[in-house]
C-alpha cells in the first residue's frame, strides 16, 4: 500500500513539472522507477516504453504500465490518474484566464517562453532515454534514421514503428 | 453556443484516443475541427496553444479544455475518461501478452527495434519544434540552457524549469516586442 501512495504522490508532482508533455518526463520517470525505488529493471522499463509506443492512445501509457507493474489494475489507474489530475486542474482554471487575457503582448511572451522550454526538455529527454535504452550502434542508427524520415518525409509514425519491429524481429537491432 | 452532452464528449474522445498511433494530437484536430465541427480551427489552435504551455500530458489537458468548454466539470471528466479508458485497456492487454512472451528472442528484438524508433520519434518532435525557433535565433539559448542543465548536470526537471524560465521569459519578451 505504501508503494502505491509513493507512486501516486510522485507521479502527481511529476504532472506539474512535465513541460513539453509526458515525453519530456521519461528520464525522470526512469530514474525514479528503476534507480531509486527499484520498482522494475531497466530492461522492463524500456520494453514498457516500446509497448506504449506501439499501442494506440496518448503517449503517457509508459506511466500506466509502470503503475500496472507495481500494483496491477489498481496501480495502472492510480498512476494514470496521478499524471493527469494536477495539470488538468491547472489548465481548467488557466484557460479561462488566458483566453480572456486582453494584452496580446503578454499572451505572446507566455507562449514563446513555454515553447522554448518545451523544446529543450523534449530534446534532452530524447537524448537521456537514448543513452539508457539504446544498446548498440545499430539502435542509434535506427533512431537517427527515424529522425531523418520524420523530418524529410510525410510517413505515418505507424510505418516507422512497424519498420522498427521488423528490423528488431529479424535480429538487426 | 453549441452544447454537447457528457456522453457525446466521451464517445468523441474515445474515438480520438483509439485512433492515435504515434501521438493523438493530429487526430484530435481532425475529429474536433474537421469531422464533428465542435470548434473552429482558430478556437482549436488557441486552446491547443494553452494546453502545450501548461505542464502535464498535453492531450489530457486538451480534453479538459474542450470538455469544460461545452459541459463544465462533468464534460472535462467525460472527455478525459473517453480519451484514456480504451487505450489503457489495450495497453494492459499488450502487457499481459508481453509477460507470456517476453523471453522469446524475436520478441526481445521487436521491442528493441520499437524502442529505438520511439526515441527517434521523440527527438524528431523536438527538432520539428526547433525549426520554428530559427526565426529568432537568440531563443535557441533557452534550449541550450535546458539541455546543459538536464543532460550535462542531471538536475531534476523542477530545477531545470526554474533555472531556464527567467532566460526563457526574457528572450520571449524581446521576441514579442519586435
Amino acid at each position: 500500500m505504501s508503494t502505491l501512495i509513493t507512486l501516486f504522490l510522485k507521479f502527481s508532482a511529476f504532472s506539474l513539472i512535465a513541460f513539453g508533455g509526458v515525453n519530456a518526463l521519461l528520464p525522470v520517470l526512469l530514474e525514479l522507477a528503476v534507480h531509486q525505488e527499484h520498482w522494475l529493471d531497466l530492461q522492463t522499463f524500456s520494453d514498457y516504453f516500446a509497448i506504449a509506443q506501439a499501442a494506440p492512445g496518448p503517449n503517457f501509457m509508459t506511466v500506466t504500465l509502470i503503475g500496472w507493474h507495481v500494483s496491477g489494475l489498481l496501480g495502472a489507474f492510480m498512476a494514470t490518474f496521478a499524471i493527469i489530475w494536477p495539470a488538468g486542474i491547472l489548465v481548467f482554471f488557466l484557460q479561462r484566464f488566458i483566453l480572456k487575457m486582453q494584452d496580446p503582448m503578454k499572451k505572446k511572451v507566455v507562449q514563446y517562453a513555454a515553447a522554448t522550454l518545451a523544446i529543450g526538455l523534449v530534446l534532452s529527454s530524447a537524448l537521456e532515454i537514448a543513452l539508457q535504452i539504446n544498446h548498440d550502434l545499430m539502435a542509434y542508427l535506427l533512431s537517427g534514421l527515424t529522425i531523418a524520415i520524420v523530418l524529410l518525409t510525410r510517413w505515418h509514425p505507424l510505418y516507422l514503428i512497424a519498420l522498427g519491429a521488423l528490423l528488431g524481429g529479424l535480429g538487426f537491432i | 453556443m453549441k452544447t454537447l452532452t457528457p456522453l457525446q464528449l466521451f464517445i468523441g474522445f474515445s474515438r480520438i484516443g483509439l485512433s492515435g498511433f504515434g501521438g493523438v494530437l493530429p487526430w484530435a484536430r481532425r475529429t474536433i475541427v474537421e469531422e464533428e465541427k465542435w470548434l473552429s480551427s482558430e478556437e482549436f489552435s488557441a486552446m491547443l496553444g494553452i494546453c502545450q504551455i501548461v505542464p502535464g500530458p498535453n492531450v489530457t489537458n486538451l480534453a479538459v479544455c474542450v470538455g469544460s468548454r461545452f459541459c463544465g466539470v462533468t464534460g472535462a471528466i467525460a472527455a478525459v475518461l473517453g480519451l484514456s479508458l480504451g487505450p489503457i485497456c489495450i495497453v494492459i492487454l499488450l502487457a499481459l501478452l508481453y509477460n507470456h512472451f517476453r523471453d522469446l528472442e524475436s520478441v526481445r528484438g521487436i521491442l528493441r527495434g520499437i524502442s529505438a524508433v520511439g526515441v527517434g520519434l521523440i527527438a524528431s518532435t523536438g527538432f520539428k519544434m526547433l525549426k520554428d525557433e530559427f526565426h529568432y535565433p537568440p531563443s535557441l539559448l533557452v534550449v541550450v540552457v535546458v539541455m546543459i542543465a538536464a543532460s550535462f548536470f542531471h538536475l531534476g526537471l523542477g530545477w531545470v524549469v526554474l533555472l531556464a524560465s527567467p532566460v526563457a521569459f526574457f528572450l520571449a519578451w524581446h521576441k514579442a516586442k519586435r
